[in-house]
């Protein structure tokens, strides 16, 4: 067959196949539905950035002016709010098991006269660390308070010494860290979690849509049919078949990408180039491992349940909420074989912290590197599509 | 009288239509293997693969490099410090800037810690000083191990220097001096602030109710694919009444996950040692409701599924969602009203709630009634929405097969009149 030839037999499969997706609504929800329903969800769920008001309970033994006043200051903290004021510290632990606030603030009895006579009273402070993110948020508010509490004591004490705020400064807190989270400074979890999750979700969707349109021509032995169009050309066939979704997840991944950066404005140092060209080949080498699957298990179903459970386990193993090195070595090495690992760690280089394309150079090779697997399961597929009897 | 008979007749043969449907169905569970690995593969293999991917809880030895433009006895103490902490590594330490960012970049260390020239002039002349934390924030856990080991050495060697430079007379006024007002805290019910303790508890309720969803919408694909009419129910003389049929179908179901619930929520935890304070009988109880409420919503879902596979392609991705909607990571309070409303209809968000507050914060269930009362009542609208599209399906079979019925006698009649002529 000539090139030309194989062109025009590239251009039959494909038109069959935009006639096959058109004509099922299940494929355009797979490929557009599900990842637009995420997008929204995962955009409008974190739009503040960060949980703010998260609810504590107080439990004031003292009820002094002091204590009092050391409470409204905590309420003012962004992202505390003081639910339930108490005296009861049964109370309080009783509405942490309800799930009505994450923490406990605990001001012990005769904590104002306990101050101004040196006798040293103890805050404490619970969090109910079930809960991750909300338990270390209120911990760095309720420690704050809890160290200020102290330097204001001191602040006290320098000024009836006749000491200026400097010096005292330099007596309360002598060494202050200074910190720069480089790319996200106001640690806003949005940035953090959905630079991750929603290209995860747009890689879920790629497997099993893959698996699942050359699934179906198994199972309903349609697969002579699809080669013959394809001129008996087995590379035909399959690409005709699969451009039609690179395109339609490209134009899913531009949005998702335009979105990220565009409407939200998240960190992208590097401009669009970079991710561009890392979202596109994430599609491709998903679309590349979607091919390995149903070639490893050539019957619909097994070819799908491969795909959910990847793609389901890429969320945990890529490292973006519990880091990989981390990990036990072994899932260190496996999380290699997870293209949205070598997204996220581009993601890191490119939008997060604007390094150098030579830093990423190894990453963007993975991504490729995918795209030697349809060649070497090719003959395992081809057999599938020509001689195998499906077993429903 | 006759009437009477006839309803106990009714009663005693729905009965046994009943379990005739239960061990129906339990063959079909056990002879298709999409399903099996829906409701055995999945449910035993995931949870021990996600325990085994958070299984170290947290970050030990986080990569940093430090730049140390002071060079002086006050930074080398600070340095040995941090690096004697057990979250934070020290890889390097450098004097200049541009080697250190080069590090970061070739993800040798995540951090930078920058001590200026001045910083022990600083202390010494009795200036407050500043040490600079860089973070690469790919990962907020490296993040967290940086600022929390530098403040905390940051916070001791500024006492001690203080009781230095202006000492005072006794321990106990040395002690009002640099820390008048002492705390502490405590990380209740989960005291290392481990990510498995934190995660894993949601991902195996999850994981019921996935699974359920996936294995009996699979089995009503199969069924329809099978069925002549595509029909969920099958022409058959026991699939005759709503009630066996959902009951028979459903107890299926619950004994199956019964074994798996006790995989899941008894074995799973004790083989990792996730904190486990609940009362077992209380949190049994509690998933009473919430395995009823996964069945029925499962067998819901399934009168909608015209193919083995569609299962899959709509249900999947969904448990992202659900896992931050039912509130365990991304706190309930900050949620939006409507996707919190949203929540409410799948019984993993009261599930999630509920086992994690008394499995892993001890409530009794007393003080999860909220959630408790929640899912029996999504058990019953769900039970009843089961029934519905159950009826629907059965009136609808009889339709087919009468309108096939009627079709065939005609074709026939006129077969026999061309025959006549």
């Amino acid at each position: 067959m000539t090139f030309q030839e194989t062109l025009l037999c590239t251009w039959r499969v494909m038109k069959r196949e935009v006639k096959r997706i058109t004509s099922r609504p299940i494929y355009l929800f797979g490929m557009i539905g599900a990842p637009l329903i995420c997008l929204i969800f995962f955009i409008s769920l974190m739009r503040s950035g960060l949980p703010y008001e998260l609810p504590i309970a107080v439990v004031d033994m003292d009820n002094s002016a002091d204590s009092r006043s050391l409470i409204r200051q905590l309420d003012v903290f962004e992202q505390t709010q003081v639910y339930i004021k108490t005296q009861s510290f049964q109370e309080a632990r009783e509405a942490i098991q309800k799930g009505e606030v994450y923490g406990i603030f605990y001001i012990p009895e005769g904590f104002a006269s306990k101050v101004t006579s040196g006798r040293r009273p103890k805050i404490s402070f619970y969090t109910n660390a079930s809960y991750l993110i909300a338990a270390s948020l209120l911990f760095r508010d309720m420690k704050t308070i809890s160290v200020l509490a102290g330097g204001a004591v001191g602040l006290k004490t320098g000024q009836a010494k006749g000491y200026t705020d400097k010096q005292i400064m330099a007596q309360v807190q002598p060494i202050v860290i200074d910190t720069h989270p480089l790319g996200n400074p106001n640690i806003n979890y949005s940035v953090y979690l959905n630079n991750t999750i929603l290209p995860g979700i747009l890689q879920l969707m790629i497997f099993i849509m893959t698996v699942f349109s050359i699934g179906s021509e198994l199972k309903y032995a349609t697969s002579r049919e699809w080669v013959k169009t394809g001129g008996n050309s087995f590379t035909a066939s399959l690409v005709g078949k699969l451009f039609p979704h690179t395109v339609i997840f490209f134009f899913v991944g531009m949005l998702i990408i335009s979105i990220l950066y565009g409407y939200n404005a998240f960190p992208l140092q590097s401009g669009w180039g970079p991710m561009m060209l890392d979202m596109l080949l994430l599609i491709l080498a998903a679309q590349c491992c979607g091919i390995l699957m149903i070639s490893t298990l050539p019957t619909l179903r097994l070819g799908l349940s491969f795909a959910c459970l990847f793609g389901m386990v890429s969320f945990s193993i890529v490292g973006f909420s519990f880091p990989t090195p981390a990990m036990d070595p072994m899932l260190q090495s496996l999380a290699l074989l997870f293209p949205l690992r070598h997204y996220y760690l581009i993601y890191v280089d490119q939008a997060l912290n604007g390094r150098a394309m030579f830093y990423s150079m190894g990453e963007y090779l993975w991504l490729v590197g995918f795209f030697i697997l349809p060649v070497i399961m090719g003959r395992h597929l081809k057999a599938a599509m020509l001689y195998f009897k499906y077993i429903p | 009288m006759s009437d009477n008979t006839d309803k106990r007749s009714n009663i005693i043969e729905g009965i046994n239509d009943l379990f005739w449907i239960w061990k129906d169905e339990f063959k079909k569970v056990f002879r298709d293997s999409g399903v099996m690995i829906f409701f055995f593969l999945v449910p035993f293999g995931y949870p021990l693969l996600y325990s085994f991917i958070y299984n170290n809880e947290v970050v030990r030895d986080a990569k940093m490099i430090v730049v140390d433009k002071s060079d002086s006895f006050m930074s080398r103490e600070f340095i040995r410090r941090v690096n004697a902490s057990p979250d934070v590594k020290v890889v390097a330490v450098t004097g200049d800037m541009a080697e250190a960012k080069k590090m970061l970049d070739e993800k040798k260390a995540y951090g930078i810690l920058l001590f200026p020239e001045q910083f022990s002039k600083d202390i010494h002349r009795g200036k407050q000083t500043t040490v600079s934390l860089y973070c690469d924030m790919g990962s907020l856990l490296n993040y967290k191990a940086f600022l929390v080991t530098a403040t905390e050495v940051s916070l001791d060697m500024g006492k001690e220097w203080v009781l230095h430079s202006s000492p005072v007379s006794t321990s106990e006024l040395e002690r009002i001096k640099v820390n008048p007002i002492p705390y502490d805290s405590v990380a209740l019910f989960n005291a290392q602030n481990g990510f498995a303790s934190f995660l894993v508890p949601a991902i195996l309720i999850l994981i019921i109710q996935q699974t359920l969803l996936l294995g009996v919408g699979m089995l009503g694909g199969t069924a329809r694919e099978r069925n002549r009419f595509h029909c969920l129910v099958p022409i058959n003389k026991h699939f005759q009444g709503t009630l066996r049929i959902v009951l028979g179908k459903g107890l299926t179901y619950l004994i199956v996950y019964s074994v798996v619930c006790l995989w899941v929520i008894v074995i799973v935890p004790k083989i990792f040692s996730f904190p486990q304070v609940g009362d077992p009988m209380d949190i049994y109880l509690f998933f009473l409701p919430f395995l009823l409420a996964c069945i029925f919503l499962a067998m819901t879902l399934s009168g909608f599924m015209t193919t083995r596979e569609q299962p899959m392609i709509v249900l999947v991705f969904t448990s992202v969602i659900l896992v931050f909607i039912s509130g365990i990571s991304w706190p309930e309070s900050a949620i939006p009203p409507f996707w919190k409303a949203l929540g409410y209809l799948f019984p993993s968000t009261p599930g999630v709630q509920g086992f994690v507050r008394m499995n892993s914060s001890g409530a009794e269930l007393s003080q999860v009634a909220p959630e408790f009362r929640l899912l029996w009542f999504q058990c019953g609208i769900y039970f009843i929405s089961a029934c519905l599209i159950y009826r629907y399906q059965i009136i609808r079979s009889h339709q087919l097969i009468r309108k096939q019925y009627r079709f065939m006698k005609a074709r026939m009649a006129t077969i026999a009149q061309k025959k006549a002529e």
